[in-house]
């Protein structure tokens, strides 16, 4: 009898798999599923979501690592080991440009605060609490949450307080520049398509200094596969960095906690003796 | 004056430059050709807030009802200007006069934006009619109000607790006696430093903070947004956003604290009301209050294109009772920019280091 079932069960689940329609059942691993709707019909994405990747210490494959200073930080400081989160594994620099990686891997503990407008050449943005751009704030170690509505959808996120607004009603031109992008948004089926432009070339995708132009172009899919899951897949284009568009992909999971919510990491305080003391502009109170 | 000179202290980024126009944000702002005559010109500006309190008061007089959201909630969505004119505390010649009559309020208003737009070209380091560097130039309206105070019914704050007084003084004595070597965290506040802006917090005149000069704020705009369950606050000044749960669970335990503290919403009729909790120390909107500060802020719709913010401190390490402040936040057009204050604070670095040279001659003189 319990064969039996569990048989009916199997079939089931074959059976879901096979009848899945592509764009909803991207992984394989999910039986087909329709999200629930929000009152203007659309899939509702609402909710606390999080990425549990190490793709923000490197987004292609890694093995554990000591930190920068294992004199003073121990294990704390130390970086897990982890897969890439790049299809195919590598992200196709051009030829010149792979040495900015590198020398930005070096570098990615130097903080150089002066009026100098290069000063972003060195030092990784996150060390210095500035906000981490996209997609990388979707793979940072922070949840973050979605605020949908017809015209505009929010997301707020727990590193810095990052706020970005998707225009999805109208979509909007961008003014200027920015470390967050500029986001517009579209459906596809039950896909969320967000095209993401006007970035400043201030951000990195990790900390292992992957970096890009700002000629950088990402088209960002949010499709929600269960309802504790997104899959979730940018496409990063930058042809003064790379030789040809790359994706990135990995699951967003639902934060389902009771009570659960964001709690404020306002990293500011947390940077100034580290950004202001080297230039004697650090006195605390009781220093 | 003096919120022109905090203003100079300050990041001066893009968002400011840019965030806000009465009507033309629909326009890019690149095509700076098109900016409004509101925008340049404080009487064309004047006449056109009149009109806009005027054009208001008669829309929302006509059995106007306050929208739904598809759920069901009532909608206080949008884009919402806390800017204003009219002083904290009711200046003592209007003692005993809560409101002005129409006429008087927009005499008051046009006052208010003379001042505010003359320049003292000796002290002042901007063009001050450069675009969006002055409130007046943002879809700011006249208020009835004399004061934004409204309980005690003198428009004025409660008094200090004795406690209070002792921090106060101290504080005032520790600035004078200031190391020297004055830092970041010695010089700047909460503001300066990209910490929160101007904001996070009560929502209080939306200018630069500390201030009780009557000027008007710039980057005083915030946007509301709702879900099921949700409601949320963006302000433009230092992307400061504020989650509000409104399934009546419980504050975050005590030992927890958030620069923004920790929100609760609920539904009164008509009426957002918001408990804020568990702040980590005075911001600068607090006006000397205290880390055990309670703020409850109640955001009702009373017209097509006003919503009224109210907001109560409950602090009794500071005042000898709750004190309540109420305005009319007037609806600005979308949307909000990136404010990457932190990413590119050369201001606070110019004012410390200009700071430290000055202490140093004075050091010196005195030797």
């Amino acid at each position: 009898m319990r064969d039996r079932i569990l048989a009916a069960f199997f079939l089931a689940t074959v059976v879901a798999v096979i009848e899945s329609p592509a764009q909803t059942a991207p992984t394989g691993l999910f039986p087909a599923y329709t999200a629930p709707r929000t009152a203007d019909g659309k899939p509702n994405l609402n909710g606390i979501w999080q990425s549990l990747t190490t793709a923000n210490w490197d987004i292609q494959a890694h093995g554990a690592q000591p930190g920068p200073h294992p004199e003073i930080m121990g294990a704390w400081g130390a970086a897990p080991g982890g897969q890439s989160i790049v299809e195919g594994g590598e992200v196709p620099y051009r030829p010149e440009a792979l040495a900015g990686k590198k020398e930005n891997f070096e570098n990615r503990m130097k903080v150089k605060v002066t009026n100098d407008p290069h000063r972003y050449d060195t030092g990784e943005p996150e060390l210095q609490c500035y906000r981490p751009g996209v997609p990388r704030a979707n793979y940072m170690p922070f949840p973050f949450q979605i605020f949908q509505n017809p015209s505009e959808i929010l997301i707020v996120y727990e590193f810095k307080g990052a706020v970005r607004t998707i225009y999805m009603d109208p979509h909007r031109e961008p003014p200027t520049d920015s470390w967050m992008g500029w986001s517009n948004g579209h459906w596809e089926g039950d896909t969320l398509v967000v095209d993401v432009t006007s970035f400043n070339d201030h951000t990195w995708f990790d900390r292992a200094g992957n970096y890009h132009s700002d000629e950088l172009h990402v088209v960002e899919r949010y499709t929600p596969i269960s309802p504790y899951h997104i899959m979730y897949e940018a496409t990063i284009e930058d042809p003064k960095v790379f030789t040809r568009p790359w994706k990135v992909r990995f699951p967003l999971y639902r934060r389902v906690e009771d009570n659960v919510q964001l709690v404020e990491f306002n990293c500011v305080p947390f940077v100034e003796e580290l950004m202001y003391d080297p230039v004697g502009l650090y006195r605390p109170p009781s220093k | 004056m003096r919120n022109r000179i905090l203003m100079s202290w300050t990041a001066i980024t893009l968002a400011v430059i840019l965030s806000w126009s009465p009507v033309s944000m629909a326009q890019a702002p690149s095509r700076a050709g098109t900016v409004e005559q509101t925008a340049v010109d404080p009487e064309a500006a004047i006449k056109a807030a009149e009109a806009a309190a005027k054009a208001e008061d008669t829309a929302s007089a006509k059995n106007w009802t306050p929208p739904r959201t598809a759920w069901g909630d009532p909608d206080v969505q949008g884009y919402w200007l806390t800017a204003t004119y009219t002083p904290l505390q009711r200046p003592a010649a209007l003692a005993g006069k809560a409101f002005y009559t129409e006429e008087e309020a927009f005499e008051a208003f046009k006052k208010a934006v003379e001042v505010d737009a003359s320049v003292n070209p000796s002290t002042v380091h901007y063009d001050w009619k450069e675009y969006a560097m002055d409130g007046w130039q943002s879809p700011v309206r006249p208020n009835r109000r004399t004061s934004l105070i409204v309980d005690p019914e003198d428009g004025k704050l409660p008094p200090l607790t004795p406690e209070a007084q002792k921090r106060q003084a101290a504080a005032r004595v520790a600035a004078q006696a200031r190391n020297p070597q004055v830092g970041v965290q010695t010089l700047g506040n909460l503001y300066t430093r990209c910490v929160t802006g101007n904001n996070g917090g009560p929502m209080l005149r939306g200018g630069n903070p500390g201030s009780d000069s009557g000027a008007a704020g710039v980057t005083a705009e915030v946007q509301l947004v709702q879900i099921p369950g949700y409601a949320l606050i963006v302000a433009q000044s230092n992307d400061d956003a504020r989650i509000i749960p409104l399934d009546g669970r419980p504050h975050l335990p005590s030992n927890v604290r958030n620069y923004l503290g920790d929100s609760r919403g609920r539904w009164d009729g008509n009426t957002l009301v918001v408990e804020t909790t568990n702040f980590t120390v005075p911001g600068t909107n607090f006006n000397g209050g205290s880390a055990a500060t309670k703020l409850t802020e109640r955001f009702t719709r009373i017209g097509p294109n006003t919503l009224r913010y109210e907001f109560t401190f409950d602090d009794p390490a500071t005042w000898t009772r709750p004190w309540t402040a109420e305005t009319i936040l007037p609806r600005v057009d979308p949307p909000l920019y990136e404010f990457a204050c932190h990413e590119q604070n050369y201001g606070l670095m110019n004012v410390v280091k200009g700071a430290q040279t000055r202490e140093a001659e004075a050091a010196t003189k005195k030797d």
